[in-house]
């Protein structure tokens, strides 16, 4: 191989060879970095809430008229409301919960187990009925779910009596880490309320302040004049199309208040917009520079070729062939990828450096940096390849001319 | 001489069609793309209240009461309804206000269904303080927060909706059970973040309603926000009237601001603060050891990370996009430039001076720069609307990003430069060749 010759030349065009080895060193960086924060944002969008997200309507129910003011006539409308939603066709089952999945919203609260100090667990908590689990899709995985009496029982309940609560594997590890959680007493962090454990969740995810996978259920009505009502409803099918006929239902049963309903999977999309559009962004921003850095090859190649159109005669009629001439080409070029790519390396890590100091993100991985330095490697190989190939064809005869 | 460099420009871009279509569209991506992503950067980060986030503070204590305390380090972001209360009482400042969002019914004046809103509480110095514009009337007074007077301010669309659009000061509108007297309708107003919201929703619209503060015991209006609570009820609480049951809650749902317009005011009113607070200890609160913030708007933003880092990660990413086409510009100027080294030294034989050569160069790169810059331009409007697809008001909103004079000044100012940048190296080259080693292999 003809190294030597090939170096020299290169010396002899430190212009170009500068420009590309500048560029690629810069792509390479942005690229690896552009590929981490996208690995990165990826990881979360990928977590599964362990709910049936796909086939669940959320419906939230605020009153207006006078009448509705008054709590009894509320409670009783909460147990038309669960009886109504769930006649209509094609509901699979119905809960009425406090929860609110995927809308960074609800209630977080600290619990202990009584008689300890220090630090208590933060965790959401949420009303619910005994449909709850059946409407998210959760099973209890250990202990029973709510009774229709506790439910109804909850709200009125007062506080020195012990209520039972439904756990998060989560919480229920954070509480007893040595297990066995199921039939053991929590407290709130004052220790004015107490409840037991009756029953474990194993699937729970619902970002919301950094409480994302513990939560505890307590069997409760929940309905106000001020906050209104919410339900979960779970469909047998695409939930869009039964939208409009459980609001008819619901303003059936009473029409003094607003009735508003989403699918969780719009709830989820609004929730992972941003992240999603960051990823689309950086999918961009990649794909462009890459193809600007790919012209910018085939451009300074191209010049190269054609200035170098004689001495590629003079080669040709001293008894080069074609694939040596491709060769030359494709081999000065990958020297000068190379070099590029090294500097990329570097650039890579010290621009990550100043990303993940003075912004936020991760650290870089080796696969993340080995991947772009490759996928550079071979962009490179191939824009030199088309200019090349018409350096190849250039006739041994012009050599002759002009001398 | 200028027209005469502009037409040899143009006849060179018609001698290297596709090179010069492939220098366009470098520019063009490399403007796009960073001003698509400056834009967003700068859109989230320029002062939310040109002129005054010197002065706005935020003030934070710590009046959470349990031994279990998750704010050792930073206070929380709200205050408790009572101590609002007494803060507002403090002349220090020039100007202070309290508030929080809630939420309500409003009955609209011709019986129609009512729809529910968002209302923000808040006290009449609110308006001059985040320099609010209005269309009709004004804020309440003083005098009004103080009785308290039964008097809204709304915005330009609630007013669009109820009242056509017509001047609606002293009309009344129903919000839950008490009649309101309009004093005021906004301009429309959208600013994109919302420098009184920064702690709940910094990036959400203004509320459609604004109440006097004082309105919330009487109205029993709740927040709709978030809010945080350490202590339980105690018995017998929960059966007072609300108004009394805020005073003696420890719930905490307040934002609370001073204008404080020179240093020597800030150092009185935190001073004030803690003075407050210490007080306050003697009655059995603050357990905590003293730990009050007085924060001016761009430190809290900054605190609170309004600008995501993600956006800031991108911004700077989009500026190194730009400098990757530059480099590119310049390998494709030195190749068409040093193509045409003999017409040049046919040129040069001929008298033409270096400099003139030079400037001949230079201006066909500042031309491509140009007419990149506006195509890049363009391009960052289709990428703003995009990004508009996830942050704008909905479907018929306002689009959240939009390019503003400043921005599009500095993408003319970035093409030049890119353009010069490109251009300097190739255009040197090309005057520095000898005339007479073009002219000899003619």
């Amino acid at each position: 191989m003809e190294f030597g010759p090939i170096f020299r030349s290169l010396l002899r065009s430190r212009a170009r060879v500068i420009l590309i080895v500048a560029e690629v060193a810069l792509t390479l960086a942005i690229v690896a970095n552009c590929l981490s924060l996208i690995l990165d944002t990826r990881a979360q969008l990928a977590r599964p809430s362990g709910f049936d997200d796909e086939h669940l309507i959320a419906i939230q129910t605020n009153p207006f008229d006078d009448r509705l003011r008054d709590q009894k006539v509320l409670d009783r409308l909460v147990d038309q409301d669960r009886r109504t939603l769930a006649t209509v066709a094609g509901v699979r089952a119905v809960s009425h919960t406090g929860l609110r999945p995927w809308e960074r919203s609800g209630n977080i609260t600290a619990v202990r187990v009584p008689g300890t100090h220090g630090e208590p667990a933060r965790t959401q908590s949420a009303e619910a009925d005994p449909g709850l689990f059946d409407t998210l899709g959760i099973p209890i995985v250990q202990g029973r779910g709510f009774t229709e009496a506790e439910y109804d029982h909850g709200a009125d309940a007062p506080l020195s009596e012990v209520q039972p609560v439904v756990v998060s594997r989560a919480l229920a590890d954070a509480l007893y880490p040595n297990g066995g959680a199921l039939g053991k007493p929590v407290a709130d962090a004052e220790e004015t309320q107490r409840f037991t454990i009756v029953g474990i969740v194993d699937r729970f995810y619902n970002p919301f302040g950094n409480t994302s996978e513990k939560v505890m259920f307590q069997p409760a009505r929940s309905v106000g004049f001020d906050f209104g009502s919410r339900y979960l409803v779970r469909t047998q099918g695409n939930p869009a199309p039964l939208m409009p006929q459980l609001e008819k239902a619901l303003l059936g049963v009473e029409k003094g208040r607003f009735v508003q309903l989403r699918t969780l999977v719009d709830s989820r999309d609004e929730f992972h917009g941003r992240d999603r559009l960051l990823v689309a962004s950086l999918n961009a921003v990649m794909a462009l520079l890459v193809l600007v850095t790919a012209l910018g090859i085939v451009g300074l190649t191209s010049f190269s070729v054609a200035e170098r159109q004689r001495q590629i005669g003079t080669r040709r009629a001293l008894g080069a062939d074609r694939l040596a001439i491709v060769r030359h080409f494709l081999l000065e070029n990958w020297m000068v990828t190379s070099f590029g790519v090294v500097l990329g390396v570097l650039l890579a890590y010290g621009l990550n450096f100043g990303i993940v100091t003075w912004v936020a993100g991760a650290k870089l991985s080796l696969a993340t940096v080995a991947a772009g330095a490759l996928a550079l490697w071979t962009i490179g190989l191939g824009a030199a390849l088309g200019p090349a190939l018409r350096g190849a064809r250039v006739p041994p005869a012009i050599a002759t001319r002009n001398v | 001489m200028l027209l005469y460099n502009l037409r040899l420009a143009w006849k060179s871009v018609r001698r290297y069609p596709v090179l010069s279509a492939l220098i366009l569209l470098g520019i063009a991506l490399g403007v796009g793309v960073s001003t698509t992503f400056i834009t967003a950067y700068h859109v989230l980060a320029r002062d939310p209240v040109p002129g005054k986030s010197g002065s706005l503070h935020y003030v934070r204590m710590n009046s959470w009461g349990v031994a279990d305390d998750p704010f050792r380090q930073t206070p929380p972001p709200l205050i408790t309804w009572r101590d609002a209360q007494e803060l507002l009482k403090s002349r220090v400042p020039a100007r202070s206000t309290a508030t929080f969002a809630s939420r309500g019914t409003v009955f609209p004046p011709d019986g129609t269904r009512p729809s529910r809103q968002s209302l923000r509480l808040v006290t009449a110095d609110f308006f001059p303080m985040f320099d609010v514009p209005f269309r009709y009337g004004g804020p309440w007074s003083r005098e009004a927060d103080a009785r308290p007077e039964t008097v809204a301010v709304i915005s330009s669309a609630l007013n669009d909706r109820l009242f056509g659009g017509a001047n609606s000061v002293g009309r009344t509108i129903r919000i839950e059970k008490t009649e309101l007297k309009i004093v005021g309708v906004l301009a429309p107003w959208r600013p994109r973040v919302r420098a009184y919201a920064l702690v709940s929703d910094p990036l959400g619209a203004p509320e459609p309603v604004f109440l006097p503060l004082a309105l919330t015991g009487p109205m029993e209006l709740r927040p709709a926000e978030f809010q945080m609570s350490w202590r339980t009820p105690a018995p017998g609480e929960e059966k007072l009237p609300y108004a009394s049951r805020l005073l003696v809650n420890e719930v905490l749902f307040v934002g609370f601001w001073a204008e404080l317009p020179n240093p020597e005011s800030v150092r009185a009113y935190r001073s004030f603060v803690d003075a407050y607070v210490t007080e306050q200890k003697k009655h059995g609160r603050f357990p905590h050891p003293l730990n009050n913030r007085v924060t001016s708007v761009l430190d809290l933003m900054a605190e609170l990370k309004v600008v995501p880092p993600q956006t800031k990660a991108l911004a700077v990413i989009s500026l190194l996009f730009l400098v990757v086409a530059a480099l590119n510009l310049i390998g494709l100027f030195l190749g068409t430039v040093l193509a045409r080294a003999s017409t040049v030294g046919v040129r040069r034989a001929l008298g033409a001076s270096r400099w003139t050569i030079f400037v001949q160069h230079l201006v066909e790169c500042e031309l491509m720069g140009l007419a990149g810059g506006i195509l890049g331009v363009l391009l960052s409007l289709a990428g703003l609307a995009v990004l508009n697809r996830v942050y704008g008001d909905g479907p018929k909103g306002v689009a959240f990003f939009q390019l503003d004079v400043p921005m599009v000044l500095a993408a003319v100012v970035l093409s030049l430069l890119a353009g010069a940048i490109a251009g300097l190296y190739p255009a040197w080259r090309i005057c520095a060749i000898p005339p007479a080693r073009h002219l000899k292999s003619q």
